[in-house]
């Protein structure tokens, strides 16, 4: 790897890492949100240090360009009366230990991961200096990759798409009155 | 395309099926008419074809066995051991089942007619006619299907319909318990015929082709087999034990348990009575004319198997002698019609199983069809009777009376079928019933005594011996008692019937007990039982006259042998025809001057070259030979009983009326009870078999009750609760506790994947190369030790697999780990076929001498007893064993010899001297007899011999070599422990006879040649051989060595934080196998 | 310091934890699903990882690691669009986004 590419994994790296921290951390949501917005663009980096170039982009574009939009959207929706932190202590011992299990496992898999030792493939450039070529990683090869392998399972994830928005839009659109009626009395029957 | 004869068969089978189907299912929907029309219909085709068919064996030519095949197609096939036997549908009419199918069709045809009259008014009427449809075509089923289980198809379809007509009227609580009683025992039976059936199989199976059909199995009844013994010299056990019993005594005798619930026979016989709760048809078609006999057709079937065993055929004489006695007693004193003359069916099938028992198949198979004829008549006779009375049920022979005159058709008929089975000549009952005694006469005088002096008095009751000369004269005299109370009860019968004063038909109260209290109920009461009787419709009134001929008739078939003309019996001819001939060929040759025994011979001669198997009965080469002075007896006291009987009657009934047989009865009061009680046999297996099962069933209805309704319901169901309750704490709702939960599954997944948990296998690339291999995971290292000394082989490497050459790596100085060593050396035998697997003993591990033990090529529960083996007896090979049940009882002796000098073959083309050699085993020599004959063999085989003529041969592998067979020798221990020694002669060469001995006793000397100084018997008899390295090891042709070696590898693996686990894994290798020739061990 | 997958795998691993004590410790549903992106995203890095140092033989099908990658974005998308539509719905009916208060199928 040559010395660039260290310095931008070294970043990256650090980045991430601390903005995930913020991400989970943060008492108010909005930074939490933009904690996030900076750790995807730092996968986004990571990304390009592996020669993932058209996955960085497209990371840029999905993550931080719509995903990270919409979570502040939503916050900005609900408002803080919404967010106020629960004062409610049940659960906390359980939530701590849990969360120490997980981290020491964790651990372990990190230091069992960290000595993985995988020799150095070289990987073509473009010698020609075009704008396209046979990169790797790039929309050629990716593109390439997608549609002469995985052509079905592509279909399929633009159907799930289809079903995730119908679906959000019928679960967020709320209820008229009448509806609101007939739900209430089925719950009064559940009950 | 032409007509094809063989193709009747399936119609006839057929057609009844259909009208069973049709007036089943259609019955009650069309008019009555069109039921008649095809219940009827149906049976008389089936009548015309079973002609034609008849016809057809009429008209055949007598050298060839005619026979009519119809292969429909194999319905399913069992594997037995590792034969598959194919159970086809396949009918067969020969002469046996000719006549039979002619009888059952033409007689059930006559009481289909019968019974549109009888059952007329029934409003079940359809489903009367179908039943008996069904009847009719699960009855030729048993007839004419070529093998055991379609027979027993045809078996349990009688029995069904049997259970079905006898409960017809099941509205009544009685008459359903009767059916199920008949159902219930006839189960019984039904078993012993499934455990005859799979004895026979199990043991024709691997024999012979086509295990089931009967003809193979009556090929393989004779004792002279090409493929081993015959079904009368095969030991049969249970449990693998010490057999004493043949395969045909254990399997006629469950077969004949079979035949006597299905043909009411002691012990089965109660359940026939009963039956008689049927409409009466029912009782005259099934319950008398066909059902009953199919047991003794059954007989006649097997009769080949039969023979074979003296134990079996003894039996089933004396059951049918007692059983014949005791019914005949009973009817003597029965008041109801049907009643007679079920117990009279039951005692004539009696006197049918003993003419079976006694050799006199054909005699008894003419019993069942003159009876057929008489006793249908008898039965339908009573029919019209009880029709005339308007009885239902039965009618009380006390309150009958001078019906001669007011139903003169029914009289006549009835008068003629009585005289037939009283055995008065010249009707059909004299005939059959002459042959029955001249087969029991013929018995006495021509059986052999079998008893062994020298033998004990257990091995000669075990093997049949008893049976011998005095069954003959014990059955003849039973069976004339027998013959005298029929006649004297069949005449009661009569004349109560149709003779003196009419007493209305009804009892005078429907509560009166046995002995009627008339008087005190006055005679007012008249009116309401007196009955004026009328002759019955045509249609009831014809099968009658048609079945009353038939009982004057068929007896000709049968004429006395008495009567000096060959073939004058037709129906023997007919069924035995090797009898016949045998007969032909000993009288021309006893007219020409020939001695009697040279007579003997030639016709014995003679008989074996006429066709046998399924198409005829079996005959007893002993009992062929009748005397005129047995002929004459048994035809001379016959009848003489026969009219005694019927002089007591027409005295005691006919001239007065019925005094003196009630005063005897005022004075033998108890006799006279028992004998109204059926001997109590009822009340027996009440207190003995139903009480204790009633009991059963009470505890088991309790325990249903306590146990599982109380305890294991009630506390599944609420420990399930409890769980549940348990389990819905988890379903807390909270989506961190779920989350949770879902960490500690990570957790222990990860644990699972980074902790090492190597599980090495090993494969052998080559000759002493192994490839061990583990599944690598990431950041686990692995290292190996090969030999699994301590002393690790290998490096730490992420690699899986790891190569290691055993053959190269040898260590000579024990203290030197620097290469890998062999673990354990082990021998592997291998021998006959692979059917006990391969037989691995590691008998020495690390650096001790390596000893091979060579293990009894069988395990060690199966040796003939503990010193077996120190004499060379390899062990015994029991039946339970059952792929290669040819072994049974059969030991396997393994001999060394060497040829002469000179008489050493060359090589063949595969580089291997072969010799054919013929081998005998003898006894050793004694002063008297130098050459005493041989206990066993000669057989040929061919054998590989060594360069210099030695060879090696397990005797009694292909050819069973029973324990009786070895000449043996008991000898006293000192510490008084009897140890059998076998002490004999194998004498081997290849002239014609055997000439080379070898002396096989006391053999000590170990399985395998040894001609090599490198391997060395040390003398020593542990059954240890040292081997060392290099060492070549000869073995006989028949055994296959293997040399192994045993390595044992060990592995330890290391994940990133240091946890280390180690596992070990043994592999065994091949070094020399199945080395015919030489085997080097690779060490 | 060489860095290779062993790196890429750890500081991915790192991050996986980061998210999952997220999930466990926050009872705000919108931090839970922003922790699930993250460690969405970890496992991502892994699969571009293993793309890269396992590229596959040219002529073959190659980039799978990056396919699968691209199938996770995707998925994660439509995850993130029905999530957020749900607790929508969940503070519609509850007022609130704590994930506690939706506990309607307990026992």
């Amino acid at each position: 790897m040559s010395g660039g590419g260290e310095l931008v994994f070294l970043l990256c790296g650090l980045v991430a890492m601390v903005t995930a921290v913020l991400t989970v951390s943060a008492k108010n949501p909005l930074r939490a949100a933009l904690s996030l917005l900076a750790h995807v663009v730092s996968l986004a980096g990571l990304y390009l240090t592996l020669h993932a170039h058209l996955l960085a982009a497209i990371q840029m574009l999905v993550y931080a360009g719509a995903v990270v939009v919409l979570f502040i959207f939503v916050i900005m929706l609900i408002g803080p009366s919404g967010m106020k932190p629960s004062d409610n202590p049940r659960g906390r011992v359980l939530r701590g230990a849990a969360a120490l299990v997980m981290a020491m496992v964790g651990a372990s898999i990190a230091f069992a991961v960290a000595a993985t030792q995988a020799p150095y493939v070289d990987l073509d450039q473009c010698r020609d200096g075009s704008a396209e070529c046979g990169q790797f990683g790039g929309v050629d090869a990716l593109g390439d990759a997608i549609f002469s392998g995985a052509a079905v399972p592509f279909e399929l994830v633009s159907v799930l798409l289809l079903v995730a928005i119908i679906a959000a839009v019928a679960v967020a659109r709320g209820h008229s009155p009448e509806e609101k009626k007939a739900l209430e009395g089925r719950g009064k029957a559940v009950e | 395309m032409s007509f094809d004869v063989n193709h009747i068969l399936l119609p006839i089978v057929l057609l009844p099926i259909f009208g069973a189907l049709y007036n089943g299912i259609m019955g009650r929907r069309v008019d009555k008419t069109v039921v008649t029309t095809v219940a009827v219909g149906s049976v008389v085709g089936s009548f015309l074809l079973s002609l034609v068919g008849f016809g057809y064996l009429l008209s055949a030519d007598a050298s060839v066995p005619p026979v009519l095949v119809h292969d429909v197609y194999e319905w399913f096939s069992i594997t037995v051991g590792s034969v598959d036997v194919p159970v086809r549908v396949r009918f067969v009419m020969d002469h046996l089942s000719g006549i039979m199918t002619v009888m059952v069709t033409g007689i059930g045809a006559l009481i289909h007619v019968y019974s549109t009259g009888y059952m007329e008014d029934d409003p079940g009427y359809a489903r009367f006619m179908a039943y008996l449809n069904l009847f009719m075509a699960s009855m030729l089923v048993l007839v004419l299907a070529s093998n055991f289980p379609l027979m027993f198809v045809g078996w349990e379809g009688v029995g069904l319909c049997s259970y079905l007509l006898i409960g017809y009227w099941f509205t009544n609580p009685d008459y359903a318990a009767a059916g199920k009683k008949a159902f219930i025992v006839n189960r019984i039976g039904d078993f012993g015929v499934l455990i005859g059936m799979f004895i026979l199989v199990a043991y024709v199976a691997p024999r012979s082709a086509d295990a089931f059909e009967f003809s193979t199995i009556n090929a393989m009844a004779r004792t002279t087999l090409e493929s081993g013994l015959g079904l009368g010299d095969a030991p049969f056990s249970f449990s693998g034990g010490a057999a004493t019993f043949t395969v045909a005594t254990a399997a006629g005798l469950f077969i004949f348990l079979g035949c006597t619930g299905k043909s009411a026979q002691i012990p089965l016989f109660v359940w026939l009575p009963d039956a008689m709760a049927g409409p009466t048809p029912v009782s005259a078609l099934i319950h008398a004319a066909t059902m009953v006999t199919a047991g003794v057709y059954l007989c006649c079937r097997l009769s080949p198997v039969l023979v074979e065993s003296p134990t079996c055929m003894a039996v089933i004489a004396i059951t049918g002698a007692l059983t014949a006695l005791l019914a005949a007693s009973v009817a003597l004193v029965q008041n109801q019609m049907k009643r007679i003359l079920a117990y009279s069916t039951v005692s004539q099938l009696g006197f049918m199983f003993s003419a079976v028992g006694m050799g006199a198949f054909a005699g008894g198979f003419f019993h069942v069809f003159t009876h057929a004829f008489f006793k249908a008549c008898l039965f339908l006779g009573a029919g019209s009777v009880m029709h005339a009375v308007h009885a239902h049920g039965d009618a009380d022979i006390r309150y009958l009376g001078g019906l001669r005159k007011k139903l003169p058709a029914t009289h006549l008929t009835f008068l003629i079928a009585t005289i037939a089975i009283a055995g008065l000549p010249p009707l059909a009952g004299f005939f059959s019933k002459d042959e029955i005694l001249l087969g029991a006469m013929t018995w006495f005088f021509e059986a052999p005594s079998r008893w062994n002096e020298t033998m004990s008095f257990t091995e000669n009751v075990t093997s049949g011996n008893w049976a011998g000369g005095w069954v003959g004269m014990f059955v003849f005299v039973v069976l004339s008692i027998t013959a005298a109370m029929t006649a004297f009860y069949m005449f009661r019968l009569y004349f109560r019937t149709f003779w003196g004063e009419y007493k209305g038909g009804h009892a005078p109260h429907a509560h009166h007990d046995e002995h009627g209290h008339e008087g005190e109920h006055g005679h007012g009461e008249h009116d309401d039982h007196w009955v004026e009787p009328h002759e019955s419709p045509d249609a009831m009134t014809t099968p009658l006259w048609v079945l009353a001929i038939g009982a004057a008739l068929v007896g000709f078939l049968g004429l006395p042998h008495l009567i000096p003309v060959h073939g004058i019996n037709w129906w023997s001819g007919w069924l035995t025809p090797q009898h016949e001939e045998f007969l032909h060929v000993y009288e021309e040759a006893v007219a020409s001057g020939a001695a009697h025994v040279d007579a003997l011979n030639q016709g014995t001669a003679a008989a074996r070259r006429v066709w046998s198997g399924v198409a005829t009965l079996s005959f007893d080469d002993q009992l062929v030979h009748a005397s005129p002075l047995a002929a004459g007896l048994a035809m001379g006291v016959g009848t003489t009983v026969a009219l005694l009987g019927f002089l007591f009657a027409f005295l005691w009934y006919q001239k007065a009326d019925g005094e003196i047989p009630a005063s005897m009865m005022q004075r033998m009061p108890a006799l006279h009870r028992f004998l109204m009680d059926k001997w109590r046999i009822d009340e027996l297996y009440g207190a003995t078999i139903v009480a204790p099962m009633k009991w059963l069933g009470v505890v088991a209805a309790n325990l249903d009750r306590f146990l599982v309704d109380m305890v294991l319901t009630k506390l599944s169901a609420w420990a399930m609760k409890a769980l549940g309750f348990v389990v819905t704490r988890a379903q807390n709702g909270l989506l961190y506790a779920y989350a949770a939960m879902f960490v500690v599954g990570f957790a222990g997944l990860t644990w699972w994947f980074t902790y090492p948990h190597p599980s090495p296998e090993g494969e052998e690339t080559a000759v002493g190369q192994v490839a061990w291999t583990v599944t690598p995971s990431l950041g686990t290292e692995f290292r190996w030790d090969f030999d699994s000394d301590g002393e690790w082989d290998s490096e730490w490497t992420a690699e899986g697999r790891a190569e290691h050459d055993y053959a190269s790596h040898r260590r000579a100085d024990p203290s030197d780990h620097s290469g890998a060593q062999i673990d354990a050396l082990v021998g592997v035998f291998e021998t006959l076929a692979d059917n006990f697997g391969p037989n691995e003993h590691v008998v020495a591990q690390g650096d001790r001498p390596v000893a091979i033990e060579f293990p009894s090529v069988i395990p060690n529960e199966m040796w003939l007893h503990p010193g077996a083996r120190r004499e060379g007896l390899a062990g015994v090979f029991s039946d339970w064993f059952p792929s290669r049940p040819a072994l049974q009882m059969a030991t396997v002796q393994r001999f060394q010899g060497r040829l002469p000098e000179g008489q050493v073959p060359q090589p063949g083309e595969d580089g291997k001297r072969r010799v054919r050699l013929r081998f005998s085993i003898h006894p050793l020599p004694t002063e008297g007899n130098a050459s005493p004959a041989a206990t066993w063999g000669p057989i040929e085989r061919e054998v590989v011999v060594a360069e210099d003529g030695r060879f090696g041969v397990l005797l009694g592998v292909e050819e069973p070599l029973l324990p009786s067979q070895l000449p043996r020798a008991i000898e006293r221990q000192d510490d008084g422990s009897e140890l059998v020694r076998t002490h004999g002669i194998v004498r081997f060469g290849t002239a014609p006879e055997a000439q080379e001995a070898i002396d096989f006793a006391p053999q000590t000397g170990m399985v395998v040649h040894i001609n090599d100084a490198a391997i060395r018997d040390d003398d020593i008899d542990d059954g240890l051989l040292l081997l060392e390295p290099g060492s070549r090891i000869p073995v006989g042709n028949e055994m296959f060595l293997t040399v192994a070696v045993q390595v044992r590898a060990t592995v330890e693996a290391r994940n990133a934080f240091g946890n280390t686990t180690r596992r070990s894994e043994s592999l065994t290798l091949r070094v020399a196998r199945r080395a015919h020739a030489q085997a080097e061990v690779a060490r | 310091m060489q860095i290779g997958l062993g790196t890429y795998l750890a500081l991915a691993s790192v991050l996986f934890t980061i998210g999952a004590i997220g999930f466990l410790t926050r009872r705000n549903v919108l931090l839970q699903l922003m922790s699930i992106e993250i460690m969405l995203n970890s496992v991502n890095l892994t699969l571009v990882a293993f793309n890269r140092w396992s590229p596959g033989a040219p002529g073959e099908w190659m980039l799978q690691g990056q396919v699968l990658a691209f199938f996770v974005i995707a998925v994660a998308a439509a995850e993130a669009a029905v999530g957020l539509a749900i607790i929508i719905s969940l503070f519609r009916l509850k007022n609130t986004v704590e994930s506690d208060r939706a506990d309607l199928l307990r026992h």
